[in-house]
């Protein structure tokens, strides 16, 4: 560079770099006066998840965490309310169902808009339903009993079914019920723009900027139909952590309102700690143990049963989860309706074990056991299994593996390459016992989730009534679930260990949360506020 | 030169024929159904034809091979199975922050390791030089992922300097936001003039670019002691002497000046050293690059991510190695007799 | 050209193959000069000793032997260190001490086989190729070029990643990635032996070639092989590790380091020795090879040494 022009150059790169860091000074000061009437001014609600949330975002197909955020982009016609077992209207205002049990008839809400800009209709909830139908992805399968939906006039939205079904918790299951635009999304190109960052949803928050896989920001949504105070949040931002101790410290610097979940061995610090505290809430989570009733050894009830009575429940309830679950009652979790406390627990008793593994005439062996490897909680119970079924006379071999490979193993043509004993987490997709009573137990034509391999006839006749009357009789299907349970608690085809809780971490500025086992780890930030 | 350029250029090629091939080979023997993951749970038999069509998964081997390179050559590196994007274009969006961190590291390294190596050439056989001898062998044996861990310890659970991880904080990124132009946050905060976004996000990389500087310092405090004593040994340094220049000036003017070429050849070759630590070490610091995307990848046996990334690093380091040799003899025309 | 990524270039192998040649007293005087010469290498061959002693004695004298898969003790867990458990307890009540020093001997052990699978895969083909020369030896060195050109770790991790998680698979990894180094040493002494009289005197009379292989090129190579495995063995465990943190590797209970150091950063700010301990080990002894391997190499290269 020719000396000459230093001086200049000096002088340009100063009032430049004046200029620019005045500029970047004004910044806070524009976003905390704009604040006007009927507008959120709460700040920014951080949420604080292990894992990726956004992976997928078509409304039609999303069957993973994307729940988390969609919930808060896409709305339901219905909610369900744990609590006290109700359906809250959300997009519909009135519903009703005809004495059959057949025909369902929601009436819209009339001042809803998308993020698209259109308004809500009948017309459009339907197209949004078919399409997920018709892409039958994710859990799509959760309309199988409606046989056709009709837009009877602009607000008018009829379900015809082939049976009885509980279509109020279908229409509000977290996944695949989503009311959104289908219309304008399919004109923008579909699956590729929902997966460019984008909603087609009424929710009360629409993506404002989404960095694949660290943080998705949401910003409240103007014309949203529900009203905004002012002290609700303006931005909801969803962070992936995959570091428990970093979301453990993030949550208590202040720096994330809500954590989904930390590892029980973190817990006592956060009791500790100002500022933050533990809620702990029911989930409907359970830890399943399929046992192989195919092959090899487990082939005998009598010889699950004796594994049943080898588990030690308390050690791993105590121990390993810091008592944040409770050992479950039949294959039911508490909280959903079917549950019952009545049922039969085993609990360890290695004597009894022996007895009833001399009764079958059986002295040990060798078992193969898979668990989600990623999952630590499932590790370390694996372990404890390993030395305590020693203590019966099997040795067991612990197979950590990816969800997929496990999965992959559990369905291997060949029932002797299958493993003995499968551990994994079981929820419902929506609020109803179905979930963990057929797709767990009832017979498999090809296998799909019935890793227990387990057929009874007796067992698919209760279990299929239960679920065709429980639309219009609920106290019959309960009393029919029971009757299952029961058979279940005697052969022991699975066991569930234990009803996980959920452990949240929140700030103490954190108001109007209220966790809703229906929706796993979701927060309606719409119902939340800054204290 | 010309000559030995092509001939460069031709067995990187070569090379990374032989990278897609092997890992090619061995993602195919694995017996796993890629189709049933791309649907997800509850597959059918139907949807799991139609995804392997899809795919290409239902052709033979051969041609899915050729498939792949042309794919590699028209920029379509494969999808991913956990997200279904374009391999190539998530790697280039985590790229840059990743970058950060090495270029960061290597900075420090320099800095650190060229005195470090002039100290110990000078003051061979004394303390000075056991100590640097053995800081420098420590930074080529110190597990990465673990002195990542030992620096969150001390530095932001004993004395609290330093935040844990991530790029930036939250609060920073929403109320002092930055355009994305290169995709390096202290760049593109620094052109933009945004001093508050710059400083949060300097805070948050100096950990990891402490860590990813420990192997590279290693190197370049070993490299550059080693081509210092041959340096020193020579006869002009002898003649500087007689010409009464004083000691600390000679040292770093002459012989800093010949040792320089073996320091950029060390730092070209812990460049895809450097890489591969990102896979260790971004989880732990919730630092999303490159490196996270990988492990990631791995945790969910993703293949054709491992694939992309594995060819990407491996020709990053071929290019790399490649400039590295052309500035070595533009710099140094001498180099041109030992390159052949 | 050389694309590898070792610090400084390879030692002259002629030099190391005409240790093998030395008398004894006087291979014991060398021994000494060295030692005297290359304090730091001292200092890692003791480290060295050390460890192997701690991996062969480890079930003898680790205090908890059953913590290291038979035990756990829930109700103890993540216990500070204390006199009753030197290295504090893990997530299962089992002593740290006890597994962090029987983890010495699964990563030796790692180790050993495989850089033996690598060697058994790379001594043949280097003879093969220094043996035959031509198209063989060409064929072979340009496979063994594409392996060279990049570094070992990161093809370790994209093989253990794709052949999905297991110790097998991590050992097949390291060896796949590690075997050319081999190759291209055994083949550069095949070359150099090729052109001495008594392997062209053998060949006259009519002896077989494999027979001249096995009894006149092989053992007169094993010295420089020996040298290299000590001089990679340091980033051999280093490399296990790295693969068992990311998951890759040893499957719990085994208590390999890297595993430990995996299953320990979930607590590691609250519960600082879970992390530390492991990764001490993995450091002090990728160091002492490291040191020895170091020293070797100034000692073996000829600039160095005299200057």
């Amino acid at each position: 560079m020719n000396t000459k022009h230093k001086p200049w150059y000096a002088i340009v790169l100063v009032s430049l770099f004046l200029l620019l860091s005045a500029c970047s000074n004004d910044k806070p000061a524009k976003e905390a006066d704009t604040a006007a009437e009927g507008q959120p001014a709460g700040g920014i609600a951080v949420y604080g998840s292990h894992d990726d949330i956004m992976t997928f975002w078509d409304p039609s197909d999303s069957y993973s965490n994307e729940i988390i955020a969609m919930n808060n982009m896409y709305e339901t016609l219905l909610r369900y309310d744990t609590k006290d077992e109700s359906f809250k209207n959300i997009l519909a205002e009135t519903y009703n169902v005809s004495d059959d049990g057949l025909t369902w008839t929601f009436t819209l809400r009339k001042d809803v808009k998308f993020h698209t800009g259109n308004d809500l209709t009948a017309e459009a909830a339907k197209a949004s339903i078919e399409r997920t139908i018709e892409r039958g992805k994710g859990a799509a399968f959760i309309w199988d009993p409606v046989e056709e939906i009709n837009a009877k006039d602009t607000h008018t939205l009829e379900f015809k079914l082939s049976y009885p079904a509980a279509l109020d918790t279908i229409v509000s299951s977290g996944y695949a019920a989503f009311i959104f635009d289908a219309a304008a999304a399919e004109e923008n190109g579909g699956e590729e723009w929902f997966n460019e960052g984008n909603s087609a949803g009424t929710g009360p928050y629409s993506p404002e900027k989404w960095d694949r896989g660290s943080q998705l920001i949401l910003d409240s949504f103007d014309e949203y139909w529900g009203e905004w105070e002012a002290d609700q949040y303006q931005k909801v931002v969803f962070k992936t952590i995959q570091e428990a101790n970093t979301r453990l410290q993030m949550a208590k610097g202040g720096e994330l309102q809500f954590v989904s979940q930390l590892p029980n061995e973190l817990i006592k610090s956060v009791e500790e700690a100002d500022g933050v505290s533990v809620h702990e809430t029911e989930s409907f989570q359970q830890l399943v143990m399929m046992f192989n009733t195919e092959a090899g050894p487990l082939k005998d009830s009598k010889v699950r049963q004796a594994l049943a009575y080898a588990i030690p429940y308390d050690n791993i309830i105590q121990d390993v989860l810091g008592n944040t679950a409770t050992q479950s009652f039949g294959s039911i979790p508490a909280g959903l309706w079917g549950h019952d406390s009545s049922l039969h627990q085993y609990n360890q008793d290695l004597d009894k074990a022996k007895q009833l593994l001399e009764e079958a005439g059986v002295d040990g062996g060798e078992l193969t056991l898979t668990y989600v490897s990623s999952d630590e909680e499932e590790r370390q119970i694996a372990e404890l299994l390993k030395i305590e079924l020693a203590k019966i006379g099997f040795e067991l071999e612990l197979k950590g593996m990816l969800w997929d490979a496990q999965w992959d193993m559990s369905k291997a043509t060949n029932p002797e390459e299958r493993q003995d004993i499968l551990l994994m987490y079981w929820w419902p997709d929506y609020a109803d016992p179905y979930s963990f009573m057929k797709n767990l137990y009832a017979s498999e034509d090809e296998i799909v989730f019935n890793l227990a391999y387990y057929k009874n006839e007796q067992y698919d006749q209760l279990v299929d009534e239960a679920q065709e009357v429980a639309g219009v009789d609920r106290d019959k299907a309960i009393e029919l679930y029971k009757q299952a349970q029961q058979i279940l608690v005697e052969e022991v085809p699975g066991l569930s260990l234990y009803d996980r809780k959920y452990i949240r971490v929140i700030n103490d500025s954190f108001g109007g949360y209220e966790d809703n086992p229906a929706y796993p780890n979701v927060v309606f930030f719409h119902d939340t506020y800054k204290k | 030169m010309i000559r030995f350029l092509i001939r460069r250029i031709l067995l990187g090629i070569f090379v990374l024929f032989g990278v897609s091939l092997i890992t090619f080979l061995i993602a195919r023997v694995i017996p796993s159904e890629p189709a049933a993951r791309w649907i997800g749970p509850r597959a059918t038999a139907e949807q799991i034809a139609a995804a392997k069509v899809e795919l290409g998964l239902n052709q033979p081997l051969f041609m899915q091979y050729i498939n792949y390179i042309k794919g590699l050559f028209t920029g379509d590196w494969g999808v991913s199975i956990t997200s279904h994007q374009p391999v190539l274009k998530e790697l280039l969006i985590f790229l840059p922050s990743s970058l950060e961190i090495i270029l960061g590291g290597m900075l420090i390294a320099l800095i650190v390791g060229i005195p470090l190596g002039v100290l110990t050439a000078v003051y061979k056989e004394t303390w000075i030089d056991h100590l640097s001898r053995g800081i420098s062998i420590g930074g080529v044996s110190i597990p990465a992922f673990w002195l990542a861990m030992i620096l969150q310890l001390i530095f932001y659970q004993y004395l609290g300097w330093f935040p844990l991880g991530e790029r930036v904080s939250t609060e920073t990124a929403l109320l002092y936001p930055i355009e994305t132009i290169t995709g390096s946050n202290l760049i593109d905060s620094a052109v933009q003039g945004n001093w508050v976004y710059f400083s949060d996000a300097l805070n948050h990389s100096i950990l990891p670019m402490l860590t990813m500087a420990a192997f590279p310092l290693g190197v370049v405090t070993r490299m550059t002691r080693s081509s210092m004593l041959e340096v020193v040994g020579e006869e002009y340094m002898r003649v500087t002497k007689a010409f009464g220049f004083s000691s600390g000036v000679r040292t770093f003017k002459y012989a800093l000046k010949n040792a320089m070429g073996p320091t950029i050849t060390s730092l070209g070759l812990t460049f895809a050293y450097a890489l591969t630590t990102t896979f260790l070490i971004e989880s732990v610091f919730t630092w999303p690059g490159l490196g996270l995307y990988t492990s990631n990848a791995i945790l969910s046996s993703d293949y054709p991510v491992i694939m992309g990334v594995t060819i990407f690093v491996t020709a990053a380091y071929l290019i790399v190695n490649l400039l590295v040799d052309i500035t070595l003899a533009i710099l140094d025309p001498r180099i041109k007799v030992n390159v052949e | 050209m050389d694309l590898k990524t070792n610090i400084t270039p390879p030692p002259s192998m002629e030099k190391i193959g005409s240790k093998s040649t030395l008398s004894n007293s006087a291979f014991l005087a060398e021994i000494r000069y060295f030692f005297k010469m290359n304090k730091l290498a001292f200092l890692g061959f003791i480290i060295i000793v050390t460890l192997i002693l701690l991996a062969l004695l480890a079930p003898l004298i680790i205090p908890y032997p059953n913590d290291v898969a038979l035990e756990t003790h829930v109700e103890n867990k993540l216990q500070p260190p204390s006199a009753d458990h030197w290295f504090g307890t893990d997530e299962l009540g089992r002593d740290l001490f006890s597994r962090v020093i029987y983890g010495t001997r699964v990563s030796f052990q790692i180790g050993l086989i495989a850089i033996g699978l690598a060697v058994l895969i790379g001594i043949p083909l280097g003879l093969i190729a220094g043996y035959f020369g031509r198209w063989v030896d060409e064929v072979i060195m340009r496979i063994s070029d594409v392996f060279l050109s990049f570094p070992p770790l990161l093809l370790s991790i994209a093989i253990a990643a794709l052949l999905g998680p297991s110790l097998t698979n991590l050992m097949i990894a390291i060896s796949i990635s590690w075997w050319p180094w081999y190759t291209r040493l055994i083949r550069g002494q095949v070359v150099s032996l090729r052109e001495r009289g008594f392997v062209e005197a053998a060949q006259a009379m009519g002896v077989p070639s494999w027979k001249v292989i096995a009894r006149h090129i092989l053992p007169n190579s094993m010295a420089p092989v020996i040298v290299q495995i000590s001089m990679d063995f340091g980033s051999i465990i280093l490399t296990a590790a790295s693969l068992s943190f990311l998951g890759l590797g040893a499957q719990p209970p085994l208590p390999e380091w890297g595993l430990l150091i995996n299953i320990g950063r979930n607590f590691f700010l609250t519960n600082w020795w879970y992390v530390t301990f492991p990764g001490l080990f993995i450091f002090i002894s990728v160091m002492a090879f490291n040191l020895f391997g170091d020293g070797l190499r100034d000692y073996l290269d000829p600039k160095t040494r005299d200057s």
